[in-house]
């Protein structure tokens, strides 16, 4: 479970300081699968970095499994990273020169796990449907299927919490789609997933809309038991 | 279990990176490669030219020579220097050889701790006499012909044999040229008759250009009875006390200087060390300039992996391993440039020595090419130092700003 407890970021400081976070709480349990939206500027991207301690918080506290990881060292983060979040980005951040196999395997290179671990991420690449592509390189994947290799390598060090920043941003909308049901199938084999988006349309998938404005949450929806957006989505079916 | 079953290694990761960014790689490499060949031109010309004078003063035959002493005077009138006067005789008493032998032998059986009484040293006397023979300037040697032999184990005749009577003589390889003669001829030394008996085989010394006929001969034609210019001392021991026996000689016997060859050696030894010093101090700048252009290589290296590295990060790379990847990659770029520096170093030897040691043969050094590729991984290393832990401070945030 992650909780974030009155969370402030502010860039600079004195007179010329800007708040990007502004006493920001928000909880989310696991097997969740949250969509932090808002328009440009209103500091969804901040949080997620926060939450995945890429950044430092001004004040705050950010808890996750009972654990405070705001203030972690480099060692500790290196843990998390390890253990219990991955990332996935909106430019999809595969090295150029691993294969598509390779780059999935590389959390697991890190890890220092040996055995079996190319058989894994085989595996891996056939659950996001690249079994084709493993020997290919980035350069010669289309940018959905980079997307898809970099959700393989978000999944295969078996972290809990997965941050996605935007992650359909690149792709084109039907290929979008079919990235956003990669999210739905991880999340429902028991992933955490929180995901920055400014598309009303890919939010709409997520269980929960966090929105934000100027740093501040300014809506929380929960979509489970509400009405399924299936209708008036239009453009994701 | 297959190869594909294995996980990939970090140094898997730094080959791949590596060849792909091939051309900065060798670039990184050229700047290690660049120090390395001066270094190693510098040994290999030093070694070169450690081993002709080694083998020169093994030419020289004897490891002891006794000259007459003729000692610089300075000449002066109160303040007023007038120049120097030569003081002493240009020639050694022949009787005084009896006296050297029995010094020398004296001293190698007590170093040997033997007692028998026979001769050991070989000492060949000789009389220098510069003359003229059949219109042509020549010099002329008065030998001991076998105590010569002895000595100059090297000698060989091309033609015929050496000289056995007092009115036989033996030519150098030049002087047969340069007089017209050959083995059979006759030719008169200040109007002492003799019949060339041998030429010798080219020796690439002073001696080609030399006639040589038995001392008495010499000593009769000039009227120089009972005089020798100078003695060749060669004691057949490597443990043989050499300075000591000088020292005695000099002590005991007036009139003559006796010098230890090894130190001639040694001091010209001294001379190739001085310049091999200064040119390996070149050669370590040369190093050091390198070391700057490929930290600077590296440090772009790192800015242009900055987002890779921040990519590694985010999936769980430590600064360890991001450290080790950088070390990896010194290793396989110095690896690279030792081997570069090394043939570029050899070639740039043959280039130099001959030019630096006129006319000095290279030999290839195959003992520096370890130590070469050592010095090239230990600079590619100590220069990756900053820029690896630039790479490991390297934050995942700041890295992959588009988050």
């Amino acid at each position: 479970m992650l909780e974030i407890k009155n969370v402030s970021k502010t860039y600079g400081n004195g007179s010329s300081s800007v708040g990007a976070l502004k006493d920001i709480s928000v909880q989310v349990d696991d097997g969740d699968f949250v969509a932090i939206t808002g328009p440009s500027g209103s500091g969804k991207s901040t949080l997620l970095s926060v939450i995945g301690g890429l950044e430092k918080i001004s004040a705050g506290e950010v808890i996750l499994d009972g654990r405070r990881i705001d203030n972690l060292n480099e060692k500790e983060l290196v843990e998390i990273r390890r253990n219990k979040v991955a990332y996935v980005f909106q430019q999809y951040h595969l090295i150029p020169s691993l294969t598509a196999l390779e780059n999935v395997l590389l959390p697991l290179t890190f890890h220092g796990l040996a055995d079996g671990s190319r058989k894994k991420a085989a595996a891996m690449l056939q659950e996001v449907g690249l079994e084709k592509r493993a020997k290919h390189k980035p350069g010669q994947l289309s940018g959905g299927e980079q997307q898809r290799v970099a959700i393989a390598r978000a999944l295969i060090n078996g972290c809990s919490l997965i941050l996605a920043d935007e992650p359909t941003g690149n792709v084109d909308q039907k290929t979008g789609v079919e990235i956003l049901k990669l999210f739905q199938k991880a999340n429902e084999d028991g992933h955490t997933i929180i995901m920055v988006t400014h598309s009303p349309e890919v939010a709409r998938r997520a269980k929960r809309i966090v929105t934000l404005r100027d740093g501040e949450i300014v809506d929380q929806v929960d979509q489970e038991g509400c009405e399924k957006p299936s209708g008036k989505g239009g453009i994701i079916q | 279990m297959r190869r594909d079953e294995r996980n990939m290694k970090i140094y898997q990761l730094v080959v791949r990176d590596t060849l792909r960014r091939r051309r900065r790689a060798l670039f990184t490499a050229m700047g290690v490669a660049i120090g390395v060949a001066a270094v190693v031109a510098v040994l290999t010309v030093a070694n070169a030219g450690e081993k002709r004078i080694y083998s020169e003063i093994d030419k020289y035959g004897p490891n002891m020579m006794v000259t007459p002493a003729i000692n610089d005077m300075d000449l002066k009138l109160g303040d007023l220097r007038l120049g120097s006067l030569a003081v002493g005789n240009n020639y050694i008493a022949e009787d005084r050889v009896p006296e050297i032998r029995q010094i020398a032998d004296g001293a190698i059986r007590e170093a040997l701790g033997i007692q028998d009484q026979e001769d050991i040293a070989t000492i060949a006397p000789k009389l220098y006499v510069d003359t003229t023979v059949n219109g042509t300037s020549i010099m002329v040697a008065g030998f001991d012909a076998q105590q010569e032999i002895a000595i100059k184990s090297w000698w060989d005749t091309a033609k015929g044999g050496y000289p056995e009577q007092q009115n036989e003589a033996l030519l150098g390889d030049r002087a047969s040229s340069a007089l017209g003669v050959d083995v059979g001829d006759r030719i008169s030394i200040n109007g002492e008759e003799v019949t060339i008996v041998g030429v010798l085989q080219e020796t690439g010394s002073q001696d080609d250009y030399q006639v040589f006929a038995p001392l008495g001969t010499v000593q009769k034609a000039f009227g120089k009875e009972g005089l020798i210019s100078s003695i060749d001392i060669r004691a057949l021991c490597s443990a043989c006390p050499v300075e000591s026996i000088a020292d005695s000689i000099n002590k005991s016997i007036p009139g003559v200087r006796a010098v230890a060859v090894q130190q001639i050696a040694e001091s010209e030894m001294n001379l190739v060390m001085k310049v091999n010093r200064f040119m390996l101090a070149l050669a370590a700048i040369t190093l050091v300039v390198g070391v700057f252009a490929v930290v600077s290589t590296m440090m772009s290296s790192v800015h242009e992996r900055t987002k890779d590295i921040g990519i590694m990060k985010a999936v769980g790379a430590s600064r360890g391993q991001i450290v080790r990847m950088f070390v990896y990659e010194a290793v396989a770029v110095g690896l690279i440039g030792g081997i570069m520096g090394y043939v570029a170093g050899t070639l740039l030897s043959y280039v130099l020595g001959p030019l630096i040691f006129d006319g000095l043969p290279m030999s290839y050094a195959p003992q520096y090419l370890l130590p070469a590729l050592g010095l090239a991984i230990a600079v590619a290393i100590v220069a990756s130092v900053y820029p690896a832990f630039r790479a490991s401070q390297v934050r995942v945030a700041e890295s992959l700003r588009a988050l």
